[in-house]
C-alpha cells in the first residue's frame, strides 16, 4: 500500500489549516469592510455599498493619482535595478574571485540595514543635493533598496549556469556582447524576471524611506494610505486593500497557468 | 607542413609552474594527443592554445603568425568541452548553427551546413531535440558538430570521452578517428588514459610536471621509451634493477642473469641501470628457444578474461608480471619455478634514477 503523504494524517492536517486560516482570514475581512454602506472602517450595516470603490476612481480624491505616481516609480525603479543588478551579477560571474564577493557584501548591505537609519542619512543627504520630494530623488533611493533583491534573483540562476558556455561561445566565434545576448541572457531570463517583479513589488510598497524624502510634491500610494490614517480611518482604505488582493490573486492564478503549459510542453 | 608551431611556452600560476619550456609543432591535418596525468599541465598547455588563458612566456604561431595573444573568437579554432558544454535553451540544430549565424551566413547555407553536421556525427533525426533531452553520447556528438561547423584550423578536444562508460567510449574513439579521416581538420587531443591515446593518435606528448617528457608516435614511445616517466605510463612495464657487468663493457647483470643490451658509451662499468621488460614478451615454460633465460618463482596467477596474469619473483627477489594468452594457459601453481625466457629485442634499459 502506498504511503499515505503526511498531510493527509490527522492532526498535521488540522494543524496546516488552522495555519492557512490564521494567514488568510484576517486578509479576507477587508472585503466585507470595502463594502460598508458607512463612513467609518465597519462591516456593512443596512446593506453593501460600492461608494468606496467609487471613491478609489475619484481624481480628486488623490488615490488614482498616488497609484499611477507609485506604478511610474516601481517600474523605473524595477527597470533600473533589474539593469544594475544583471550587470554586477553578470560581471562577478564571469570575472570570478575576492572582489565581486566584497562588492556582493556591500550591495546586500541595505538589506542588513535598518530602514530607519538608512531614511535619517538618506534625508540630510537629499537635502543637500536637493533632491528631497523629488521622483528622481524617490527613485534611486528605491533602486537602492530593491538592489539585493535583483542581485540574489539573477545569482541564483547563474549559479546554476556552466561557466564553459561562454568560453564555448566564444570559440565559436562570438563577441563578448554576443555570448550575452545570446547566451547568457536566454538562460538566465526567469531570474531576471523574479528580480524585476521583486524589484517592483518592493518600491510598490516602500513606506519607511519614502516618508522621509517626500512631502507634497511626490505623493506614493503608500505615502497616500498613511496621511488618510492619519486623518480619518477611511474604508476607501479596505476597498483599495481589495482591489490589490485580486490583482495579486490574479497574478498568481496567470503564473501558476502558465507554468503549467510551459511543464506541458516538455 | 607545420600547421601550429609552440615555442618555449611557460604559465605560471601565483608562483605555482604550471608548464614550462613546452616546444610542439603539429603538422597540418595531424592527430596529436597530449597525455599525461592530472595537473601535469597538459590542459593548460590546450587552453593556451584555445586563447582562454594567457601564457606567461613563449609564442604560440599559426601559418608562422603569432596568435598568442589573439581572443579566442578570432582564432578560428574548434574546441570540445569535458562534459560538453552544449548551450541549453538551442535546439541541437541551433547549437550546430551558432558559430555560422555569429559570422552571418546566409539562411540557406547555415541549412545546408546544419543538414551536413547532422548526418556527419549520425543525428539527423535529433535536430529539434534540446540538449537535456539527449544521452551523453549524443550530446558529445553535438558537440562535435558545433566544434566543426564552421571549419575550425583546429579542433581542440579536453579529455571528451572521460565522462562516458567504457563501451561507449571505445565506440566514440572509432568516431573520433572517422571524423578525423573525413574531414582532415587537425585534432590536437587532452586525455590522460593512455589506452585513448594510442589507439587514436598520430602522435603523442607525453607530459609530467608540466613539461613535455617525450613525444613521438605511439609504436614508437611504447617500443623505446627514452625516459623511465614513459615506459611506466604507457601501456603496463616491469621495472628491474640490474648493472653493467664489470668484466664485459657490453654486458648486464640483472634478475639472476646476464645478457647483452644495448649500453650508452657514458655508463661505466658496476653502474645501476633500470631494465623495462613488458608483461607480454616474458615467456614461460620448458619451450626451447633462444633469447635470455632465467629462473623466477611463481607468485599469483590470476585470470582476466583474454590473457592470464602471472606474478613471478626472481631469484634476486624483485617482483614482475608476465601476461600469457589464456589458451596458452596455467598450470602454473604459486611455489613452482618456472624457466622463462626473454627476447633481448624487447628489454630496454635506463639509467637508473
Amino acid at each position: 500500500m502506498r504511503p499515505r503523504p503526511i498531510i493527509e494524517v490527522g492532526l498535521p492536517r488540522i494543524l496546516a489549516w488552522c495555519l492557512l486560516g490564521f494567514l488568510f482570514v484576517p486578509i479576507l475581512v477587508v472585503i466585507p469592510v470595502a463594502l460598508t454602506d458607512r463612513d467609518y472602517l465597519s462591516l456593512p450595516q443596512d446593506g453593501i455599498s460600492l461608494q468606496h470603490f467609487a471613491a478609489l476612481a475619484d481624481w480628486s480624491k488623490g488615490w488614482l493619482p498616488s497609484m499611477l505616481t507609485s506604478a511610474g516609480i516601481a517600474l523605473a525603479c524595477a527597470a533600473i535595478a533589474t539593469a544594475l543588478g544583471v550587470a554586477f551579477a553578470v560581471g562577478a560571474w564571469a570575472a570570478g574571485g575576492w572582489w565581486p564577493s566584497l562588492m556582493r557584501i556591500l550591495l546586500l548591505s541595505p538589506m542588513i540595514v535598518p530602514p530607519i537609519i538608512y531614511a535619517v542619512g538618506m534625508v540630510k543627504l537629499w537635502a543637500r543635493l536637493s533632491l528631497l520630494d523629488s521622483y528622481t530623488g524617490v527613485v534611486l533611493v528605491h533602486v537602492v533598496l530593491a538592489l539585493p533583491l535583483t542581485v540574489l534573483a539573477i545569482g541564483a540562476s547563474l549559479s546554476n549556469l556552466d561557466q564553459r558556455l561562454v568560453q564555448a561561445a566564444r570559440s565559436l566565434g562570438a563577441r563578448p556582447m554576443t555570448v550575452f545576448g545570446k547566451v547568457i541572457l536566454p538562460n538566465i531570463l526567469p531570474g531576471v524576471a523574479a528580480g524585476a517583479l521583486l524589484a517592483f513589488v518592493a518600491s510598490w510598497d516602500e513606506i519607511t524611506v519614502t516618508l522621509f524624502i517626500t512631502g507634497r510634491a511626490v505623493v506614493t500610494l503608500p505615502r497616500r494610505i498613511w496621511t488618510s490614517i492619519q486623518d480619518a480611518v477611511d474604508p476607501a482604505l479596505a476597498a483599495i486593500a481589495t482591489v490589490l488582493l485580486v490583482i495579486t490573486v490574479l497574478a498568481l492564478i496567470a503564473r501558476s497557468l502558465i507554468e503549467r503549459r510551459q511543464r506541458q510542453r516538455l | 607542413m607545420t600547421l601550429l608551431a609552440i615555442e618555449d611556452l611557460a604559465k605560471t600560476y601565483d608562483k605555482v609552474t604550471a608548464l614550462t619550456g613546452i616546444n610542439l609543432s603539429v603538422e597540418a591535418g595531424e592527430f596529436v594527443t597530449l597525455l599525461g596525468p592530472s595537473g601535469s599541465g597538459k590542459t593548460t598547455l590546450l587552453m593556451s592554445l584555445a586563447g582562454f588563458t594567457t601564457p606567461s612566456k613563449g609564442t604560440i604561431r599559426l601559418d608562422g603568425k603569432d596568435i598568442t595573444h589573439l581572443d579566442p573568437e578570432d582564432r578560428d579554432f574548434g574546441f570540445v568541452f569535458q562534459g560538453y558544454a552544449l548551450f541549453p535553451h538551442l535546439s541541437v540544430a541551433n547549437n550546430i548553427a551558432f558559430s555560422l549565424k555569429v559570422r552571418k551566413w546566409e539562411k540557406a547555407r547555415i541549412d545546408a551546413r546544419v543538414a551536413e553536421m547532422l548526418s556527419l556525427v549520425g543525428l539527423d533525426n535529433l535536430a529539434g531535440r534540446k540538449p537535456r533531452e539527449l544521452s551523453g553520447g549524443q550530446q558529445q556528438r553535438v558537440a562535435i558538430a558545433r566544434a566543426l561547423a564552421f571549419g575550425p584550423r583546429i579542433l581542440l578536444l579536453d579529455e571528451p570521452l572521460s565522462a562516458l562508460d567504457r563501451m561507449l567510449r571505445e565506440t566514440m574513439q572509432k568516431e573520433l578517428k572517422r571524423l578525423h579521416r573525413e574531414t582532415g581538420v587537425t585534432f590536437v587531443y587532452v586525455t590522460h588514459d593512455q589506452e585513448e591515446a594510442i589507439a587514436m593518435s598520430d602522435r603523442i606528448a607525453v607530459f609530467n610536471h608540466g613539461r613535455i617528457v617525450e613525444i613521438g608516435p605511439p609504436r614508437d614511445l611504447y617500443k623505446k621509451p627514452a625516459t623511465h616517466f614513459v615506459a611506466g605510463f604507457l601501456g603496463e612495464n616491469n621495472f628491474l634493477s640490474g648493472h653493467r657487468a664489470d668484466d664485459d663493457e657490453t654486458m648486464v647483470e640483472a634478475f639472476g642473469t646476464r645478457f647483452s643490451a644495448p649500453l650508452q658509451p657514458r655508463e661505466r662499468p658496476g653502474d645501476v641501470l633500470t631494465i623495462w621488460v613488458r608483461p607480454e614478451h616474458i615467456r614461460l615454460g620448458p619451450a626451447p628457444g633462444d633469447g635470455i633465460g632465467f629462473r623466477a618463482t611463481v607468485v599469483e596467477n590470476s585470470f582476466v578474461g583474454a590473457v592470464e596474469r602471472i606474478l613471478l619473483r626472481t631469484s634476486t627477489g624483485e617482483q614482475m608480471v608476465a601476461t600469457l594468452r589464456s589458451e596458452a594457459h596455467s598450470e602454473y601453481k604459486p611455489g613452482q619455478v618456472v624457466e622463462c625466457r626473454i627476447d633481448p629485442a624487447a628489454i630496454g634499459v635506463l639509467p637508473s634514477e
